[in-house]
């Protein structure tokens, strides 16, 4: 056996035989496989109700009795975004944007009932998944097991025994890391086998899972290397633990938050009232269809009277008034547009802050490789916004033009006075049932890969950091002599 | 292993020079160990015994000087002057929660080495560790029981060098005669032992030379052939260490 494998099977066993090292191994092992029963159960029961509301939603869509088309407008519909095969890994995002949207004519809504909004303020400080475990909890194992595994056999003289046998400086770094591995591994080996099973039966793409199992190893291999080299570097073993403490809460606990903070400084958002009020504003702008004297409404409508070549509105073969909620509903649509854009744009320049800070962070790396590759990074929200727009838009300009098509200027505009003309504006219920079902389109592997990449990039960059400095390490124990 | 002659000692250090964070620790100090010999080097506190030590062991460079270990230079081959050479620090460091067996496996083991139990018993024999203890956890053993393992360490690499750090420091007059009486038996086994230590009682009982270390260098030398005179050696290493 090389000296290298033969230092590895003597450190574990020696962790095997250490009650402290026995316990926190059980409990990061017993927290990481409990976290990916949870992944797995609640992933599933998340699924289950949001396609059980989803159904009834449309249901109760479909089953609206005959109604005038613009109250079906206002009736509206809601929408819930599928659960990511792989959000119960790491649900990113997920739990603070919320996951359903109210779709209705004249409004964009934001998305609601987040899983902080519905549970107690303890999700805030992280869900027990194999993402939270393995990112803050992992490296303060392997930290506890590994910051003694060279600094005390050097107080002791137990390293100098090993250098006298004819053992090289490097050979002993490489053993203990190589034994912290092993920790590592079995540490991730919950979180793999959830990995295996969400994509053997929960539908996650595999190159997904792929990148997840990658980037996690990657991430544990870079706090192994880490602290086996301060364990080699540090004058002893109190320095070594409280360095490598110290460098655990900087990159695990402060800097996630601060990268908040500070890529909402550096890029700051108007808030929700803010913008409320400057769109209403612009919506003014616009005009009113209900202004007899409105300078853009009376262009529209010359404009449609030029069209069909008559001289009032009531001579048209259409329904005005179902043109003018059409045109309303598309002006104030890319307004809202426009707006969502800004906010998407700001979002993505403080997402680019908070991913450029995974380099003074491992964790803030593999974070975000984390939430991509699991589709739940506010990437994959705004695509769900996206398309519940789209969807949105549809679906109120069809109704739009049943309103058009199948009614009359006339009828329409005596509907509140002339009880017959109520009657006949009232569409029949199957045209509810023809509107089309929302249907989600989450990112293709390609994409997902994509927004993984810098992430990933960066954990390369870091491990490529964490070798070289475990390979200055072990120059510097070399000619130190132990 | 290089061809060794009777005449050429196993252990031969010439004008060797160390510095240690600017300081001249050692000015060009020469000694020499024969193979069948034990050689005890006396200085005070940081006269440098540890130093030489360090050099022999290829974890120091020198400044000048040269040194050679059975041949060879530890400066630049240390690996093949390591495996030629057993080390006993002054508190024998040993992994508590593994046995006296477990323990000489895996120091063996890392340079390949795999001894029988019964190869490893009959070194334990020779180095006096009771049988009940080997396979008892090294956390509850006593200095003088650590020792032993690291002898019989030694013996079953059958090492031509031996070099003891301060070996018999915190023993007890049994434990001490005890250990003495083991490098005595090294020596009959045809190994070269350099001790460094401050007991002069138990280097006048097993050393065939004593060597005074000061000012970075010998200062004197004396042989047992001579005839030792305790309190004579007392005074003059008193004298010696004075300066």
């Amino acid at each position: 056996m090389s000296p290298v494998l033969h230092i590895a099977a003597n450190e574990l066993r020696l962790m095997a035989r250490a009650r402290v090292a026995q316990l926190a191994i059980a409990l990061v092992v017993i927290l990481s496989a409990v976290a990916a029963l949870t992944a797995i159960s609640q992933g599933r029961e998340s699924q289950e109700i949001r396609s059980r509301f989803q159904a009834q939603a449309d249901r109760e869509f479909d089953g609206q009795p005959a109604r005038h088309p613009h109250r079906m407008v206002h009736y509206g519909h809601f929408v819930f975004r599928p659960l990511p095969a792989l959000a119960g890994f790491d649900p990113g995002v997920d739990a603070f944007t919320g996951s359903t949207l109210f779709l209705e004519g004249h409004r964009q809504n934001s998305a609601n009932f987040g899983d902080v909004r519905q549970s107690s303020l303890l999700v805030r400080f992280g869900q027990l998944t194999p993402a939270f475990v393995i990112q803050a909890l992992g490296p303060l194992v392997l930290i506890f097991l590994g910051f003694g595994a060279i600094a005390r056999e050097r107080d002791s003289g137990l390293l100098r025994l090993h250098f006298t046998q004819g053992v090289r400086a490097g050979q002993v770094v490489l053993g203990k890391a190589a034994a912290l591995s092993v920790v590592a591994g079995l540490i991730l080996a919950p979180a793999l086998g959830a990995l295996a099973w969400l994509t053997l039966v929960g539908g996650a793409a595999p190159v997904a899972a792929l990148t997840l199992a990658a980037g996690y190893a990657a991430y544990l291999l870079v706090w192994v290397l880490a602290t086996t080299s301060i364990s080699a570097l540090a004058p002893s073993s109190r320095t070594a633990l409280a360095s490598l403490v110290a460098a655990w809460a900087l990159s695990a606990i402060l800097a996630p938050r601060l990268a908040t903070d500070i890529a909402l400084l550096a890029a700051p958002q108007p808030t929700r009232l803010e913008t409320d009020i400057a769109i209403q504003r612009d919506l003014k702008e616009i005009g009113d269809s209900h202004n007899p004297d409105d300078p853009y409404f009376n262009a529209f409508r010359a404009s449609v009277l030029k069209t069909y070549g008559v001289a009032r509105v009531e001579d048209l073969p259409v329904n005005y008034r179902g043109l003018i909620a059409m045109e309303g509903e598309r002006l104030t649509s890319s307004l809202f547009e426009r707006y969502a854009e800004r906010q998407f744009a700001d979002q993505r320049r403080q997402s680019g802050l908070a991913l450029a800070l995974g380099l003074v962070s491992p964790t803030l790396a593999v974070r975000s490789l984390s939430m991509a590759a699991s589709g739940t990074d506010l990437e994959g929200h705004r695509r769900f916004l996206r398309q519940a727009e789209a969807y949105r838009y549809a679906i109120v300009q069809r109704l739009n033009r049943l309103q058009v098509e199948r009614l009359t200027f006339s009828d329409d505009s005596k509907r509140n006075s002339d009880p017959e003309a109520g009657r006949r504006v009232r569409i029949d219920p199957g045209a509810w049932r023809q509107t089309p079902d929302f249907i989600y389109r989450p990112a293709s592997t390609t994409e997902a890969l994509g927004a993984a990449t810098p992430g990933l990039l960066l954990l390369g960059g870091w491990l490529a950091l964490a070798g070289g400095l475990a390979w200055a390490a072990s120059r510097r124990l070399e000619r130190a002599g132990a | 292993m290089p061809d060794l002659t009777a005449a050429e000692p196993a252990i031969d250090v010439r004008d060797l020079c160390v510095d240690r964070g600017g300081a001249p620790v050692l000015r060009n100090l020469r000694l020499s160990v024969n193979a069948g010999e034990v050689y005890a080097l006396l200085g005070g506190n940081g006269a440098g015994k540890s130093t030489t030590l360090a050099v022999l062991m290829g974890l120091l460079r020198p400044a000048g000087g040269s040194v050679e270990v059975m041949g060879l230079d530890p400066a630049t081959q240390a690996d093949a002057v390591r495996r030629r050479i057993a080390y006993l620090p002054e508190t024998v460091a040993l992994y508590e929660t593994l046995s006296a067996y477990e323990n000489i496996a895996y120091f063996l083991g890392l340079s390949g080495d795999r001894p029988s139990r019964a190869e490893m018993d009959a070194a334990l024999d020779a180095a006096g560790l009771q049988a009940g203890a080997r396979t008892r956890r090294t956390g509850g053993f006593s200095k003088g029981m650590r020792q032993k393992v690291a002898i019989a360490m030694a013996l079953l690499r059958e090492v031509p060098v031996l070099l003891l750090d301060e070996p018999t420091t915190g023993l007890d007059p049994v434990a001490a005669s005890d250990f003495n009486a083991l490098v005595g038996g090294l020596r009959e086994r045809g190994a070269a032992v350099l001790m460094v230590t401050h007991d002069l009682l138990g280097a006048a009982d097993c050393a065939d030379r004593i060597g005074f270390l000061a000012g970075g260098g010998i200062v004197e030398e004396v042989r047992a052939d001579d005839g030792l005179d305790v309190l004579a050696l007392h005074r003059r290493f008193g004298e010696a260490a004075a300066g």
